[in-house]
């Protein structure tokens, strides 16, 4: 059997184009290897045969008759969907008992956009509740586990993103990042992970969370595969009036490499409390080796990132308790029958759908919002914002690309971390790039001395352009090489 | 830690959030929400004088507007399609009037 989902795009393409396979090929023996690899992993809520079959007949067809030039950038590859990403008569659960029973009537942009470009829909991943937490364990319908050692988190809040591309079950996912949300599970799961800039994708279908803070973006196992995905996404839509026009080739820098790049690190993160020493050493093997390669290395300073951490957990709680106020057990969603009135009717089934970390996230902004309690936490911590971007903005003068830590430490067992405070600071690198609306990335370097697991650098781009940390990791895909498929999950054939 | 909320306060969230809870949620709610309220001190430490206020990352967009044109949408069927309770083509909810009305 083809291992389809350990391939890369170029490679799945080269193989329809040149007739080796068929889409409809590749369709049903992704199917095959997910039925048997997550079994052990559950990266999968929802598998849709019926859709990726269609999808695939069309690249057939497309291939017989000689168009496959024209079907788009993704076609005949499979790529699947975080669980938040409404695609049309499928189920978007959000991994919350509130919307277990919920169907699709419309589909994403990001996912519509994905399936114009020819991609083959696999199916929906599993992730926190609603986005709420750093390692999928609070999904209301189990965990994922990590595909480098079962008994860890992949990360969070897209688990299932990352551990069904790092499995190699598919070879591109989309996650959504609000706080770290696609770059932490990159960074456990030893994965390519891209939040590009705010604006570079639409949030269009895309169940919110912190509307000024949440992007759409690929995860991967080589940076020429992000881009291409990138390439699907990025663009402005006329349905979310935040994104923005974007006519980038993400692959056209790959191959330029990073002599007289200046690459900023942050000496303050490097010292951080918290930061275990093997990842300490990975990221500052990272630096050693893009200095080998001609960057020029620039220590920057980001004075006001100690504040990013409550910033978000002020604007994220404020942000979701507004727009988690839709779930009214009235137009869709968990509804607690036999109530002779509405407002209980409201309170029991907000209080049986939702989970607990959406309870806590929901109550706290509640509580951060009210008359008195505003000007405290909610408004300086808009102006912190301020701080935070003008911080990046005075970096950027020097630098193109700053380079720091994804997560402070490699995955954690299930169950290690139960305190929320402590299980927030997962993101204290990643939060500040939300903050400020720029664009990160996780990209891997390899496994930990200590814990042998995979641990990945962050690459911070100045805003719109995200191009340029793409080039950064292409040059140490050179160094480090792609990512692999998860020892476990490796197959002979077709693995890379 | 300080004790920024009572459980009397949790309550009075609780129900303006619309959250139904039991009594034991509403002691060990008090003690994350203190515990995490007490981690977002940092944001009451900065001197913030004349900063600015950041609210969203794209910053320059107010009343953005379509084109004022008629296009397709969802049909009745499809917009009730999730709906828990519906009837005569429309959402179907409790009372909210008159005797066993909401409060």
């Amino acid at each position: 059997m083809t291992a389809f989902g350990s391939m890369g795009i170029a490679q799945i393409k080269a193989g329809l184009a040149a007739k080796e396979f068929s889409a409809s090929e590749v369709a049903a023996q992704t199917f095959e290897n997910i039925a048997r690899a997550d079994e052990q992993v559950h990266a999968f809520l929802e598998t849709t045969e019926a859709l990726a079959q269609d999808a695939a007949a069309r690249i057939d067809r497309a291939i017989a008759e000689g168009r496959f030039g024209d079907m788009g950038v993704l076609a005949g590859v499979p790529v699947a969907f975080k669980d938040n990403m409404n695609l049309t008569g499928t189920h978007t659960t959000c991994s919350s008992r509130m919307l277990e029973n919920y169907v699709s009537p419309y589909t994403a942009t990001c996912v519509e956009k994905c399936l114009q470009a020819g991609a083959l829909p696999i199916g929906k991943l599993n992730m926190d509740e609603f986005a709420f937490g750093s390692s999928t364990e609070t999904s209301a319908f189990g965990p994922t586990r990590n595909p480098w050692d079962l008994e860890r988190v992949p990360g969070g809040s897209s688990g299932g993103s990352a551990a069904a591309v790092a499995a190699g079950m598919v070879c591109a996912t989309l996650g959504s990042d609000t706080g770290g949300s696609i770059r932490q599970p990159g960074s456990f799961c030893g994965i390519v992970a891209v939040k590009p800039t705010y604006g570079v994708v639409s949030r269009y279908g895309v169940v919110a969370f912190g509307s000024s803070l949440d992007q759409v973006g690929p995860f991967t196992r080589s940076v020429e595969d992000a881009a291409f995905v990138l390439n699907a996404l990025a663009g402005r839509d006329p349905l979310d009036c935040t994104s923005q026009v974007c006519d980038v080739d993400f692959t056209a820098n790959l191959a330029e490499g990073v002599c007289g790049m200046r690459i900023g690190v942050v000496p303050a993160f490097m010292e951080a409390q918290g930061l275990t020493s093997e990842v300490r050493e990975k990221v500052e093997d990272a630096i050693a080796q893009l200095k080998a390669l001609g960057a020029e290395i620039v220590e920057v300073d980001l004075p006001h990132a100690r504040a990013a951490m409550s910033a978000y957990y002020v604007l994220g709680p404020c942000e979701a308790f507004s727009n988690l106020a839709r779930f009214d057990s009235v137009r869709y969603g968990y509804c607690d029958p036999d109530h002779a009135d509405l407002g209980s009717q409201y309170e029991a089934s907000r209080a049986i759908g939702f989970g607990a970390e959406a309870k806590r996230r929901i109550m706290l902004g509640s509580y951060l919002l009210s008359s008195g309690v505003y000007d405290k936490y909610y408004y300086p911590a808009q102006q912190v914002r301020t701080l935070i971007t003008q911080d990046y903005t005075q970096a950027y003068e020097r630098v193109d690309c700053i380079l720091t830590p994804v997560s402070p430490r490699t995955a954690f067992k299930f169950g290690e971390i139960g305190d929320p405070t402590e299980m927030y600071l997962s993101d204290m690198f990643t939060i500040s790039i939300n903050i400020a609306g720029n664009g990160g990335m996780s990209f891997p370097v390899g496994l930990g001395r200590e814990t042998g697991l995979p641990v990945g650098v962050q690459l911070i781009s100045p805003a719109f352009k995200d191009a340029n940390m793409l080039r950064v990791a292409a040059a140490l895909e050179t160094v480090y090489g792609k990512a692999p498929v998860a020892p476990a999950f490796a197959e002979e054939k077709g693995a890379e | 830690m300080t004790e920024h909320v009572s459980q009397a306060d949790v309550r009075a969230i609780a129900e303006y959030a619309r959250i139904g809870l039991t009594a034991e949620e509403v002691v060990s709610m008090t003690a994350d929400l203190n515990a995490i309220i007490d981690s977002l001190a940092p944001i009451t430490e900065y001197d913030l004088e004349g900063v600015p206020p950041t609210f969203h990352p794209i910053g320059d967009l107010s009343n953005v507007m379509r084109e004022d044109k008629v296009r397709g949408s969802f049909t009745q069927e499809v917009a009730l399609s999730n709906a828990p309770k519906q009837e005569d083509g429309s959402f179907l909810i409790p009372s909210i009037l008159g005797e066993g009305g909401d409060r």
